[in-house]
């Protein structure tokens, strides 16, 4: 009789769980299905299993030179704005700033405005200057988008920096740059790779700012999907979303185990 | 040890990347450019495959071909003098708002184009603007295994019970659904202009499957979602030969013409070379080419299409003749008041 109560919560928390996971894992599924089903289009139950998508997926030369130029300009991304939004946060963090918190704003922003807008200025920006849709604009502007996520992330860590570390490494004769490299940045770095998967995340996912900055034969995976789904709707764009997917998944992975993301966290 | 991996390795990916990104500045063309917007799909594969690299070669020039919408926004924000596209391909209705504001020219003619001379006259009739290359006709499909007979009519649509098993497009977005709505006014009005015929005969036709892409059609239509829709009939052919149960109706009223139109920015820089890339897209070659590997109807009345082509397109005066053209220019004028009527109709 006592146990009752108890099973009853756990039971009511496994189901609020399941509910969660299959809110989130079920438009994956079904993904998933596509991608292998042999039919041009979705139906369920599947009437077999193929990799035909997928052969035609990785057949593709315009599949695979967007994944290719997706996944370098997610690549350049995070280096960029794991680089900006550090400095920007420990300046907003620490610095006596004038105009900080307009500052602090003004770094958001590009999350409070249509992305769609920011890709359509940038264009203009591009055209009065006349240089064409380089592959760089493209890396700036997903940077743009992507340097708020590393800021507020790094913001965070720093919120609960005990500065007297700092102090003590100085006091003992640690040069600025010493206490900075060996200090500071160690204990800021989780703050900074979080904020770096999540600029790889929206580089790679993004959409609509690439859609006014892509040139000709050099256009993302996204764009390419896009345009592929207006006139194509068979099985190849599920198995593109499903390598995206995974790539995604891995290079976050790969970023946790190269720096340590997990291992920093622990600290 | 395992620093030093990792640090080279992430010093060699930092510079991978930097060096990638940085070779499209290392050279540019010095032969002169087209740009040019163009499709996606099997016709942006034939383009990019065959029918571009020989006109490169035929004309010593390169060509960029952007397949990445939205065009008309990129063309309205780049300067007039120096506009992004020099030749624009898009829908009539696209089209007719690039002329409207200025952003292509209102008409092109055989002083330009020579191959013009051998188009239909639909294809430089007063509804375009531009000139049309190809068409494709705004009929039915529908299921041939729900012991459905073919229809005759437009109005079949609205037969009860098709309620909820039919197909058509949210009017805002989807050309096919607004050069559908006008035909409401024509079928059950007074005319393409009698708007509120339309409207009355669209609420008819509620409960209805909208989409927004001939392609997710295509695709319900396939999976038995709707059994009979509003279609292109090259939507419905490049099924042909595999074995699906699908099939493309003309119903008796006519068909609706899709134009695939193709025109000139007046601020390109190289304007001989867009005029002569609309007279090779007019080519009987480039035109037989195109029309069999996407099932468009050529405008070239001397392109000879193979047997199972030539049963189906419209290219002969007496098919011709069935193809209802839609005054994009007054449709555009009223957009907005239209999307907001249709709007308070579906979601009614």
């Amino acid at each position: 009789m006592s146990t009752r109560p108890a099973s009853w919560g756990r039971w009511t928390y496994y189901g609020i769980n399941g509910c969660i996971l299959g809110f989130l894992l079920g438009p994956l599924i079904v993904v998933a299905i596509f991608s292998l089903n042999p039919t041009p289009y979705i139906q369920f139950p599947p009437v077999g299993v193929t990799l035909r998508w997928y052969e035609k997926f990785f057949a593709s030369h315009e599949f695979m030179n967007s994944l290719w130029l997706s996944f370098r300009i997610a690549a350049a991304v995070v280096v960029l704005s794991s680089l900006i939004g550090a400095c920007a946060a420990l300046a907003l963090a620490r610095g006596r700033l004038p105009g900080a918190r307009f500052l602090a704003a003004l770094f958001l922003a590009p999350l409070m405005l249509p992305a769609i807008l920011t890709g359509l200025a940038l264009f203009q920006l591009l055209l009065t200057f006349d240089v064409g849709r380089p592959t760089w604009a493209l890396v700036i502007g997903h940077t743009l988008v992507a340097v708020p996520y590393v800021i507020r992330t790094t913001i965070a860590v720093l919120a609960d920096f005990d500065r007297s570390i700092e102090e003590a490494a100085a006091v003992l004769g640690a040069s600025p740059v010493r206490v900075f490299f060996e200090v500071t940045l160690p204990i800021i770095r989780p703050g900074i790779i979080a904020g770096g998967i999540f600029a790889f995340i929206v580089s790679f996912d993004q959409f609509p700012i690439s859609l006014f900055l892509v040139a000709p034969n050099n256009e993302t995976l996204p764009i390419v999907m896009f345009n592929y789904m207006k006139f194509e709707l068979d099985g190849a764009i599920a198995a593109a979303s499903m390598v995206s997917i995974l790539l995604a998944l891995a290079v976050v992975l790969a970023i946790d185990r190269l720096v340590g993301l997990r291992a920093t966290m622990k600290m | 040890m395992l620093q030093l991996t990792r640090r080279s390795l992430l010093q060699s990916a930092v510079a991978g990347a930097a060096a990638s990104l940085g070779a499209p500045w290392v050279a540019r063309a010095e032969a002169a450019t087209l740009r040019i917007t163009t499709w996606g799909g099997k016709w942006g594969e034939v383009m990019k495959g065959q029918v571009l690299p020989a006109f490169e070669r035929e004309y010593n020039c390169k060509v960029e071909a952007d397949q990445a919408f939205p065009y008309l926004p990129k063309l309205q924000a780049s300067p007039r003098n120096a506009p992004i596209y020099d030749v624009l391909h898009a829908n009539s209705n696209e089209q007719w708002q690039a002329a409207v504001a200025g952003l292509v020219m209102e008409k092109i003619t055989a002083k330009e184009v020579p191959n013009i001379k051998d188009v239909y006259p639909y294809a430089i009739s007063e509804r375009m603007a531009g000139v049309s290359i190809f068409t494709s006709a705004i009929g039915l499909g529908y299921r041939t295994d729900k012991g459905l007979t073919s229809p005759k009519s437009w109005k079949d649509l609205a037969d009860p019970k098709f309620a909820g098993q039919r197909g058509g497009y949210q009017i805002p977005v989807n050309s096919l659904g607004q050069a559908h709505l006008l035909l409401l006014g024509q079928l059950y009005g007074k005319g393409m202009t009698d708007l509120e015929a339309a409207y009355k005969a669209l609420e008819q036709l509620k409960p209805i499957k909208l989409v927004d892409f001939t392609g997710q059609m295509e695709k319900m239509l396939l999976q038995g979602e709707v059994v009979l829709c509003v279609i292109h009939d090259s939507g419905i052919y490049r099924y042909d030969g595999q074995n699906q149960p699908i099939d493309f109706a003309a119903p008796a009223e006519g068909v609706l013409s899709l134009e695939q139109v193709l025109n000139v920015t007046p601020g390109t820089k190289v304007k001989e070379l867009a005029f002569a890339y609309i007279d090779y897209m007019l080519r009987p070659d480039v035109q037989k080419q195109l029309a069999e590997a996407v099932w468009y109807s050529p405008s070239n009345k001397n392109v000879k299409l193979d047997a199972r082509y030539d049963a189906k397109l419209y290219n002969t005066p007496e098919k011709v003749a069935k193809l209802i053209q839609v005054d994009w220019k007054w449709y555009n004028d009223r957009k907005d008041q239209i999307d907001a009527r249709v709007a308070r109709i579906m979601r009614g």
